[in-house]
């Protein structure tokens, strides 16, 4: 099989052991947890905890101790990746710049997110406008499950239907059925022009150019002033747009997009200080509507922000809002944020990234709680040891 | 099963229940040849609230089933021996379109080329199309996760479907996916996806359609060998140029299709050619394709030509569309393949493709979608030769482990069905396909739909037996 070396600069090594070998060290854990029937929390760099219902787990398995991030297979000219999934994106990025690719997934929290997390959460961010989410550049992964098996699903081509698809269940299973170990994606080449903009505009006029366009920008992210301020983009609502391809496809996009307003350019790392935002101390909530739907769920967020303090950032073609909202101390703050976010849901459907412990129960309803979601969770992971809470399940 | 005529009969009426073996016949093949099965009865409902209930009698009555489309799929998927098929062709409904956000809400027997020509009048159309689209339903797209020439920039049609309403072979009904916003929790409408009617079936489906490119570029190239052919392919993905489809067709393939009321103008006597396709805005799309040229001259390519108007888009389109049917004009059975590699091993694996059939006396035409490295090996014979059909299965199956030791798999888009099961073995370990066997069972817990297909039995054992209950192996 065709090996490339990678630079001298990059942590990321080859490393073609068998993937027992860096696997049964989760097997070990996750049996030992059954055998005690100690609840396990699955960790990878730890940057994203308080994500997620709060997890009723008495050891945390942290995979970065066990898995170490090499990359297991990489052939440039098949633009496909298999990596351990403890890989930061951060480090995966450097070795496919090196040879001119990329993978387009810029989830919440930076390039210091391991991949198995972003894939196992399913966070996307605004390239997820023309490039979708991990559902859609994931190919196959291997992942220690509660029973302690190791499953090895789909492949490493690009198209596969062999099997019924249990990469598709654990991708944004946030590890209840099983912990990723290694995965395998979809890669892109790096486009000969980029250009990043800003154009001051309502949801209304944005939905309306987009829709309309002939040209898919990579990503094309509403922010509210707020945001706009804090990013340095302008201080009205504005719609950040990021173009790819040849030279003539870029400039023609950026002429097209004069008929919503005056495109000013803005510093390509626009887009990992939007991902970086949400710091310590916030409440995130996502509401997303048919993206056609959306323009009056975002007046109305942008109004109930601009009063609260808080910000949020769009992505039209997906119909999502990200809502971040600053959490204050005391008594009433829980109430305050119970009235924010009912204010805010209206003709939406909420999905919480991160909320105080005590509103979780009392804001959304628990999830996979469905019977095929429970019936799921009983054949992956029967004694409920892995990341038991987090999607607020019955027991 | 006599038993059952008359309540179905009472449900979707006389004529809609077919008992006899004659009757029978039509229903005892689907796409893959050589196999002849015959259900016990096969019922045509044609409403939706006729499918629930012929579903929950047949629940009641602890009767397996196998659903059926158009039944132009070539794994073998829709056969069904000694149990029910549940024919879905009727229920052809295209229940909205909504334009603002480009989507539209279809039964399950709607054709898939039906939805391409609703959605024309609004500027949009239906992104996956199979070579069989101008018969395949959506139903059966569904089902079998189907892909298509222009899936290469469009993707499949999992990245097209929004939500779906499915009836679980129980009889309950109960909603996949979300069209108004996100979803939360297990990805069930990704697991129910592909999964070959043996979930349940769709009642409808939503789904996304794509705004027609504002431009489009058809280049066709042809070479003096496949490797420089597949070098061309490598070159163009490498460069970032994403073409909306990507088809090669061997020598033997193009002197098929010339031959044939569907010729194309290929030139015959090329070893290979590539049929590329760019489109999108406009502006960028004749530089891409003058790269596109370069790169194929690079390769090797003799000539590369630009349809220069909508007919002969169509005709050299036609060409690889029924490349198919122009192969079974010349022999009386086709065995489609469909197997996938890197795409750095096409070379390599297309070769290896020739050996076994030399070793094997078999014909293999190839034509495929090059840029997804995903195979169509073909192979004309004649079902009644006993001999021919053994050298046939023998060599399908070395191309198939050929291609897995290629690090590829064995299906891309016409699904495992019955045709690909004895391959799991070689592409999964028994641990995974125990789970495949645990998801299937939360769906259908009595393995009643579409039994017997996808993920061979006997792996299914081990998962419900305890750990310590397991045999040392």
């Amino acid at each position: 099989m065709a090996r490339r070396s990678v630079g001298a600069t990059v942590r990321l090594t080859m490393n073609d052991a068998p993937a027992s070998s860096h696997t049964s060290a989760v097997v070990d854990e996750v049996q030992r947890a059954r055998a005690d029937g100690a609840p396990l929390r699955i960790v990878g760099a730890g940057r994203w905890l308080d994500a997620g219902r709060p997890v009723r787990g008495e050891r945390s398995l942290h995979l970065p101790a066990l898995v170490s991030p090499d990359i297991v297979h990489y052939e440039p000219g098949d633009l496909t990746l298999t990596v351990r999934a403890t890989a930061t994106l951060g480090e995966i990025d450097r070795v496919l710049r090196a040879e001119g690719q990329w993978l387009p997934l810029d989830p919440a929290g930076g390039m210091d997110g391991t991949i198995g997390a972003t894939i196992a959460t399913g966070s996307a961010g605004p390239l997820s406008s023309a490039f979708g989410t991990p559902r859609e550049q994931v190919l196959g992964m291997e992942v220690v499950t509660g029973r302690g098996d190791v499953i090895r699903s789909g492949g490493r081509v690009v198209k596969n239907v062999a099997g019924f698809d249990v990469t598709r269940l654990m991708t944004g299973a946030w590890g209840t059925l099983g912990a990723v170990t290694e995965v395998s994606v979809r890669l892109r080449a790096v486009p000969s022009a980029e250009a990043s903009v800003a154009v001051t505009a309502s949801a209304a006029d944005a939905w309306r150019w987009i829709s309309a366009s002939e040209y898919t920008p990579y990503a094309a992210e509403l922010v509210t002033p707020a945001l706009a301020r804090a990013l340095g983009v302008g201080d009205a609502g504005t719609l950040l747009v990021r173009f790819g391809g040849n030279d003539a496809l870029v400039r023609a996009a950026l002429q097209s997009l004069a008929t919503l307003g005056e495109p000013r350019p803005v510093e390509g790392d626009v887009w990992s200080r939007v991902s970086m935002r949400d710091a310590a101390g916030v409440a995130v909530i996502r509401l997303s509507a048919r993206p056609s739907r959306l323009a009056p769920v975002w007046e109305r967020v942008t109004t109930v922000l601009e009063r609260v303090g808080g910000e949020a950032h769009a992505t039209p073609r997906r119909g999502v809002i990200r809502c971040i909202i600053p959490l204050g101390e005391g008594d009433e703050e829980f109430s305050r944020l119970r009235g924010i976010s009912q204010a805010l849901r209206v003709d939406a459907t909420l999905v919480a990234e991160r909320l105080p412990a005590p509103l979780w129960s009392s804001l959304v309803p628990s999830t996979a709680s469905d019977p095929l979601s429970r019936g799921i969770r009983a054949a992956f992971d029967p004694d409920r040891i892995l990341n038991p809470g987090i999607f607020g399940e019955l027991t | 099963m006599n038993d059952l005529v008359e309540p179905l009969r009472a449900i979707v009426g006389e004529r809609r229940v077919l008992a006899r073996a004659g009757e029978l016949r039509t229903y005892e093949s689907d796409g893959l040849p050589g196999y002849q099965k015959r259900p016990s009865l096969a019922v045509f409902p044609g409403t939706r609230d006729e499918v629930v209930a012929v579903v929950r009698l047949l629940a009641e009555r602890n009767v397996s089933f196998v659903p059926r489309g158009a039944g132009t799929g070539l794994s073998g998927g829709a056969l069904a021996e000694d149990v029910v098929l549940l024919g879905l062709h009727r229920l052809k409904g295209i229940l909205s379109i909504d334009a603002d956000d480009a989507r539209a809400v279809v039964e399950p027997g709607v054709v898939n080329s039906s939805l391409g020509r609703a959605a024309a009048a609004f500027g949009l159309h239906y992104a996956p199309d199979p070579s069989s689209q101008t018969a395949c339903t959506i139903g059966g797209n569904v089902a079998e996760n189907a892909g298509g020439p222009h899936c290469l920039k469009y993707g499949v049609t999992l990245n097209h479907v929004l939500a779906i309403t499915a009836l679980l072979p129980s009889g309950e009904i109960v909603s996949l996916g979300n069209a108004d916003g996100e979803t939360d929790g297990y990805d069930l409408l990704g697991a129910f996806i592909g999964s070959e009617g043996c979930f349940g079936v769709a009642l409808d489906v939503t789904v996304q359609l794509t705004k027609n490119p504002q431009a489009v570029r058809t280049l066709l190239a042809d070479f003096m060998s496949v490797d420089a052919a597949a070098h061309a392919v490598s070159a163009v993905i490498a460069a970032g140029i994403v073409p909306a489809a990507m088809e090669m067709m061997d020598a033997a393939t193009v002197q098929v299709v010339e031959a044939s009321i569907y010729a194309a103008g290929y030139p015959t006597d090329a070893e290979a050619i590539l049929l590329i396709e760019l489109d999108g805005a406009a502006a960028g799309l004749d530089d891409d394709a003058a790269r596109v040229t370069e790169f194929c001259r690079a390769a090797g390519a003799r000539g590369v030509r630009s349809a220069t108007d909508p007919d002969e888009r169509a005709r050299l389109w036609q060409g690889r569309k029924k490349a198919f049917g122009a192969m079974g004009r010349v022999s009386p059975a086709l065995v489609v393949q469909d197997a996938v590699v890197p795409r750095t091993k096409l070379p390599e694996v297309l070769a290896e493709i020739h050996r076994i059939a030399d070793r094997h006396d078999v014909h293999i035409c190839n034509v495929f979608h090059a840029g997804d490295g995903n195979l169509h090996p073909n192979i004309g014979y004649d079902p009644q030769s006993a001999a021919e059909a053994a050298r046939v299965h023998a060599a399908m199956s070395e191309v198939m482990h050929a291609c897995i030791a290629a690090g590829g798999t064995i299906t891309g888009e016409h699904g495992v069905g019955l045709d690909k099961m004895p391959y799991m073995d070689s592409l999964f370990t028994p641990a995974t396909l125990q789970a495949m066997c645990a998801l299937r069972e939360v769906f259908d817990p009595q393995r009643r739909a579409n039994p017997g297909k996808v993920v061979p039995v006997h792996a299914c054992r081990e998962w419900h037996a305890a750990p310590s209950a397991r045999p040392s192996a």
